[in-house]
């Protein structure tokens, strides 16, 4: 990690909190027309969805039914509930919109998430061994983690992580490599596994049963459309998660060198340990402006909307501090992440040698 | 009829499982919002039907509320959330119409002062139109007239008047049968809000003995004073109804202590003033934990969250530096100062982030 002394990094966390500043005192209207369009939007993809299924039965329509479906799941997850959760419209006070009650369309409770990714993941971001969601204790991502045989076959189960990704995400607070070494027990997690299983079944229910059994004689297509529809959400969200922090670039710390930091530091750790990737508009909108990563570390609760407005002032502070932004087109992001799950499938030794050969 | 409820949880339980929410009906909201606000389900929407003026600085707005509204009880008020700027405002006043008209013509009205400084009540003033839609909660208080009848003496100043107006409408429709005094205090003859309705009032309702004092017309000003209370006949029998600012209030409460009345026998209503205005290092305040049931006092710059674990409490919280927001709770009034921004929050309804708010005066956390 970059090296700063305590004097730069004040200066960096006054340069970061001016940009903050300056959007919290322009929010307003414009930032509440903006999600509201997006929710009338999913509200719209999902009634047609719905609505097409039943009709899948002609191809063209069970493909569109499908699409259609999944953009909704991946407009709701990524645009809204994300970030809704973030508290990124809390200050509009709609309890529809409120960060603590917000519960989302997809397997993880809301409540599990707030725990398990806006405090433990951005406040220990990329710290081995505190920010679990670094590499989700699946996968081994850095050399910094000890390298274990079962990790030559990572890639399979990076596979498998992203087409169960939404249940992936739902178990993520079981911590079972925790409950694997008996560090804690199964009767902690009880709790857990009850609101999991609540929420989990309810998902399931809702598109798994209650839609096929509702347009019965058509049940099968309805239930493969459904599937479908998660399925894409699946790996589309897990793809632009892990472009967010698992790229080439994106720097991982140790729990010594963020001891006592300051906030300065923090953020430093955000600049660095996160990556962009570059598109159109509704790439930006779909990936629930994640594809703006390095802005939503430093400022997660600024609506994410206004991430590529303030990227350029971001930027200019990068530079200024000397820090790398790390961004590139997403082919190339995404290209870094699959090496580096791949690199790190194998010993350090062992790529070494393979490097020198 | 049951058969209709355990339909109605079905579809409720239905609606949750589907939309994940506790509120399912309110989930096309959005949407319906656009075809027509009158479809949205969160609150009880309110279409204003006309903006009538009072005073220079108050005005009456006639509002039609969707007919699933439950009503209400002279004297009661209601919540009202208008959106300003992208912010929901929720802010409460008394309705200042009788119960009749609602049950007549579907109609209700607000009849709402000018604040200096205060944002909603300038925002409807400046900004609401005829034809707009506003949201509407369900009605609270129990600033209720006494049934069954009782000698009655109302005690109002500015626009405390608005709930004694609506109970006074009401006792005029159904002909109460009991002497009703109304003395009220306005800062000068311009300020009388619904001048014509009180006269029409006085004039078909022989039981209502109507004064109006006007305190700021002579060079002393002119408040309410014992002489005022011992010329009501009957004064020790009557019920006495308080509704005005603070000042009025509290005189009038020391006056009626000196000749004896039970607490019992004196109602009030809380009537909103504008807080005083605490200069930016005034810091601390009396902390109301509702759910705890518990009320501590902060000084300094003491967070809400540290208040609260000063306390014993143990709320919910993550990065105590404002990122994660895992500790925003409702407050549900008092003023609070963002820690990293220095903004002060408005008094109403709101979420604020625990670890970095100050309170800035009293405050209530539904914690």
């Amino acid at each position: 990690m970059k090296k700063m002394t305590e004097a730069q990094l004040a200066e960096l966390e006054t340069d970061l909190n001016a940009i903050r500043e300056e959007v919290l005192a322009d929010l307003g209207e414009r930032d509440a027309r903006y999600i509201r369009r997006m929710i009338r939007l999913h509200r719209s993809l999902e009634a047609g969805g719905r609505i097409m299924m039943p009709f899948g039965f002609l191809p063209p329509v069970f493909v569109a039914a499908t699409a259609t479906l999944g953009i909704a799941k991946i407009l709701e997850n990524m645009e809204i509930g994300h970030n809704v959760m973030h508290g990124q419209y809390d200050w509009m006070n709609d309890p529809s919109l409120n960060s603590q009650t917000y519960e989302w369309d997809t397997v993880c409770t809301g409540d599990s998430w707030r725990r398990t990714h806006n405090y433990e993941h951005h406040t220990y971001t990329n710290i081995i061994g505190k920010d679990r969601d670094y590499g989700y204790a699946v996968l081994r991502l850095t050399d910094d983690e000890p390298w274990k045989p079962w990790h030559t076959l990572q890639f399979i189960n990076y596979i498998l992580l992203s087409v169960f990704f939404q249940w992936g995400v739902g178990l993520h607070e079981l911590e079972t490599e925790k409950l694997r070494s008996r560090e804690i027990s199964w009767r902690e997690k009880l709790p857990f596994l009850k609101q999991f299983a609540r929420k989990g079944g309810r998902q399931a229910f809702k598109d798994y049963v209650f839609f096929p059994l509702l347009t019965f004689p058509v049940a099968p297509i309805v239930l493969a459309g459904n599937v479908g529809a998660n399925l894409i959400r699946n790996l589309w969200s897990s793809t632009v998660i892990f472009c967010g922090h698992f790229t080439q670039d994106a720097e991982t710390f140790t729990e010594e060198e963020c001891e006592g930091e300051s906030k300065g530091h923090w953020y430093l750790r955000q600049l660095t340990g996160s990556s962009n990737f570059t598109g159109g508009r509704w790439l930006h909108i779909l990936s629930g402006h994640l594809s703006y990563q390095v802005e939503h570390h430093v400022f997660p609760d600024l609506p994410a909307h206004r991430y590529p407005e303030i990227s350029g002032k971001v930027q200019a502070v990068c530079r200024k501090h000397g820090i790398h932004y790390n961004t590139g087109s997403f082919a190339k992001q995404y290209g870094t992440v699959v090496k580096r799950i791949l690199r790190h499938s194998l010993p350090e030794k062992l790529m070494g040698m393979a490097r020198a050969a | 009829m049951l058969a209709k409820q355990t339909q109605q949880k079905a579809l409720h339980w239905l609606g949750r499982q589907l939309f994940n929410r506790d509120d399912p009906e309110a989930f096309f909201d959005p949407l319906l919002e656009r075809i027509n606000p009158m479809w949205v389900q969160e609150y009880t929407p309110a279409r204003v039907e006309q903006i009538l003026s009072e005073t220079g600085d108050t005005k009456t707005l006639v509002l039609k509320p969707a007919r699933r509204w439950s009503g209400f009880r002279a004297g009661q008020h209601v919540n009202i959330c208008v959106e300003v700027d992208g912010v929901r405002r929720n802010r409460t006043f008394s309705l200042s119409s009788s119960p009749l008209l609602w049950q007549e013509q579907g109609l209700v009205t607000l009849t709402i002062k000018r604040l200096p400084g205060g944002l909603v009540t300038n925002w409807l003033h400046d900004h609401l139109q005829t034809g707009a839609v506003i949201g509407l909660g369900e009605a609270f208080g129990d600033f209720l007239i006494p049934e069954p009848a009782q000698p009655v003496l109302f005690i109002a100043g500015g626009s405390g008047i608005t709930p004694v107006l609506s109970q006074l409408e009401t006792m005029a429709a159904q002909d109460y049968r009991a002497p009703v005094t109304l003395l009220y205090f306005v800062r000068t003859r311009d300020d009388v809000i619904a001048r014509e309705k009180l006269l029409a009032l006085k004039a078909r309702y022989s039981a209502l003995t109507l004064n109006i004092i006007a305190t700021n017309e002579s060079r002393e000003p002119r408040y309410l004073r014992g002489q005022d209370l011992d010329t009501v006949p009957g004064i020790k029998a009557r019920q006495v109804y308080l509704c005005g600012p603070k000042g009025l209030m509290d005189l009038a409460q020391g006056l009626l202590s000196e000749r004896g009345f039970a607490d019992a026998d004196i109602h009030s209503t809380f009537f909103s003033v504008p807080s005083a205005n605490l200069g930016n290092e005034t810091l601390g305040g009396e902390v109301q934990f509702e759910s705890s049931q518990m009320m501590v006092d902060s000084e300094g710059d003491a967070t809400l969250l540290e208040i609260a674990e000063a306390a014993g409490l143990t709320p919910r919280h993550g990065c105590r530096m404002g990122i994660c927001h895992q500790c925003s709770c409702r407050k549900t009034t008092g003023t609070v100062i963002n820690r990293l921004t220095g903004q002060t929050s408005g008094p109403g309804e709101e979420t604020v982030q625990l670890c970095i708010s100050v309170p800035r005066g009293p405050v209530s956390l539904d914690l």
